[in-house]
C-alpha cells in the first residue's frame, strides 16, 4: 500500500506547474558535467559495488547493482 | 593472463568500432578498476560498455566487467580451542588470482522526448557463485522537463554452488527491488533528488563458508532466511559559482534485521582549466547491529542465528577520495574523455574484523580509470 501512494503524489506533484521553475534557455549549467549525480560514472558503479560488499546497507543509487558472492 | 589478453584484445578493437560508428551518441567505455584492503583482498576490474544507437528511439548497451580477485575471503582459521570461522571460498589455483568474476549487462532502451524505458538482463559467473537478473526502468519528464519521475523493478535470481558437499543447503539467493525517485529542477543553478527503495531478500543469506568454531562446538554462519529492508537518499547538486559544483547525499537506510544506517557523502568540482575539473569528497557512515549479532565468544549451541560477518555489527566508515574529468584540446582527440577516481576508506575498529581479519580496522583504497571514446 505503502509503495502506491509514494508513485501517486508523485505523479500529483508532477502535474503542478508551480515546478515549472526552470526555463529551457536556463539550463545551461545543467548539460556541465560537474552538475551531474554521478559525474565519475566508472566510480559510481565500482564505489556502489565496494560499499554493498563492505557495509550492511544497500539502496538509494536507483542504478542496477548485479549480484556477487563476495555479499 | 587472461585478463591482460581481455585488455589487449579491447585495444585492437577500438579502430574497428570507430570505422562502424556513424552516430554522435555511439559510445565506447574503457574503463579499469582496483581494490585492496589490509584484509588481504584485492580485486582488479578491467570494464568495457558499448553503446549504440539502433535508430531515433532505440539504444543498446552491452557491459562486461571482469573481477579478478585474490583472497575473496576470510583467510585466518582454524585456530584450535579460540572462537574462530573458517572460509573455504574461491581455493588457490596455479593462476595469479584465486578467482575470476565475469559480469555481462545487456539492456535495450527506448526514449522519445519525455519518455525513457530500459529493460535488460545481467550475468555473472564465478567459481562458487552465480547471479542472473532482470530489471526494467520507466523515466517520465514533466512541467517542461523541469521534473523525472522515474520506477526501476529488478529480480535477481542468484545461486551458490560451494567448493564442498554440505547437506540440506538451499543454494538459491533472491533479491527483489523497486526503486522510486523524483528529481527536481529548482532553479537555475540547484536541483534535488528523491529515491526511495524496496529490498526483499530472500533465501540463503549468509556465506555458505563462515563457520563458528569453539572448543566444544561448531556451527556454520546462520541468518534469518528473508530480509525487508527501505532506504531514503535525498541529494541536491549546486553550482557555487561558474567554475565551482557542489553535490550532497544523505540516505537513512532501515531493515528488519534491526539494521539502521546514516550515510552522508559531499563532493566539490572544481573547474581548473576549461578542460579539466578536479574534485573532493568525504563520506560518513555508521550502522547499528543487527538484532542477531553478539560479542564474540557469547553465542551458543542453540542460539537460532550466528554472525561471523562484521557487516552485521555495528561500526561505521570513512572515505575521502579525489576525482578528475580531463577533456583533451588537441582536436584529433577531441572525441576522447577520461575519467579517474582515488578513494581512502577506513572502518572504524571491530572485534569481528579483530578476531577474523587480524587487524583492528579495514584500511582499503579503490581506483576508477576510464576512456570515453565517442565516434
Amino acid at each position: 500500500m505503502r509503495l502506491l501512494l509514494i508513485p501517486i503524489c508523485f505523479f500529483l506533484m508532477g502535474c503542478s506547474e508551480k515546478l515549472v521553475r526552470v526555463m529551457p534557455y536556463e539550463r545551461e549549467f545543467f548539460a556541465q558535467e560537474k552538475m551531474l549525480i554521478s559525474p565519475i560514472d566508472v566510480r559510481a558503479e565500482q564505489e556502489g559495488h565496494v560499499f554493498l560488499i563492505r557495509e550492511a546497507s544497500a539502496g538509494g543509487e536507483a542504478s542496477f547493482q548485479g549480484g556477487c558472492g563476495c555479499r | 593472463m587472461q585478463v591482460v589478453l581481455f585488455l589487449l584484445l579491447l585495444l585492437l578493437l577500438i579502430p574497428l568500432f570507430r570505422l562502424f560508428g556513424a552516430e554522435v551518441s555511439d559510445k565506447l567505455f574503457v574503463g579499469f578498476g582496483y581494490y585492496g584492503d589490509n584484509g588481504k583482498s584485492h580485486v582488479f576490474s578491467p570494464i568495457v560498455e558499448l553503446v549504440k544507437k539502433l535508430s531515433r528511439e532505440w539504444i543498446l548497451t552491452v557491459k562486461e566487467r571482469i573481477d579478478a580477485i585474490s583472497a575473496a575471503s576470510i583467510k585466518n582459521g582454524g585456530r584450535v580451542f579460540q572462537v574462530d570461522s573458517v572460509a573455504g571460498a574461491s581455493p588457490s589455483k596455479q593462476g595469479l588470482f584465486q578467482d575470476l568474476r565475469s559480469a555481462t549487462t545487456l539492456s535495450l532502451t527506448w526514449t522519445d522526448v519525455d519518455n525513457t524505458v530500459s529493460f535488460g538482463g545481467y550475468f555473472s559467473r564465478e567459481i562458487d557463485y552465480e547471479g542472473k537478473s532482470v530489471f526494467l526502468t520507466y523515466i517520465r519528464q514533466l512541467n517542461l522537463q523541469n521534473t523525472a519521475l522515474g520506477i526501476s523493478l529488478s529480480q535477481a535470481n542468484d545461486r551458490w554452488f560451494p567448493r564442498f558437499k554440505r547437506e540440506g543447503f538451499p543454494k538459491s539467493r533472491n533479491e527483489r527491488k523497486i526503486d522510486l525517485s523524483i528529481t527536481q529542477l529548482w532553479s537555475p543553478t540547484l536541483m534535488f533528488s528523491f529515491i526511495y527503495s524496496d529490498i526483499y531478500s530472500y533465501g540463503f543469506l549468509p556465506s555458505p563458508y563462515h563457520y563458528y568454531i569453539t572448543k566444544d562446538w561448531a556451527r556454520f554462519e546462520s541468518y534469518p532466511n528473508k530480509r525487508k529492508a527501505s532506504a531514503y537518499t535525498l541529494r541536491a547538486v549546486k553550482l557555487l559559482n561558474e567554475r565551482t559544483s557542489l553535490n550532497l547525499m544523505y540516505r537513512y537506510y532501515t531493515d528488519d534485521w534491526k539494521i539502521k544506517s546514516h550515510t552522508i557523502n559531499a563532493e566539490v568540482y572544481r573547474d581548473v582549466k576549461r578542460n579539466f575539473t578536479l574534485g573532493f569528497r568525504g563520506r560518513l557512515y555508521t550502522q547499528t547491529k543487527s538484532f542477531f549479532a553478539k560479542s564474540i565468544g557469547n553465542y551458543k549451541l542453540n542460539d537460532p542465528y550466528i554472525a561471523i560477518d562484521y557487516r552485521m555489527s555495528a561500526f561505521s566508515s570513512i572515505t575521502l577520495g579525489t576525482m578528475f574529468i580531463y577533456k583533451p584540446k588537441k582536436r584529433s582527440l577531441r572525441h576522447l574523455k577520461f575519467k579517474g577516481s582515488f578513494d581512502l576508506y577506513f572502518t572504524s575498529n571491530n572485534e569481528y574484523i579483530k578476531t577474523w581479519y587480524g587487524v583492528s580496522n579495514l584500511n582499503a583504497i579503490f581506483l576508477t580509470f576510464g576512456v570515453d571514446y565517442n565516434f
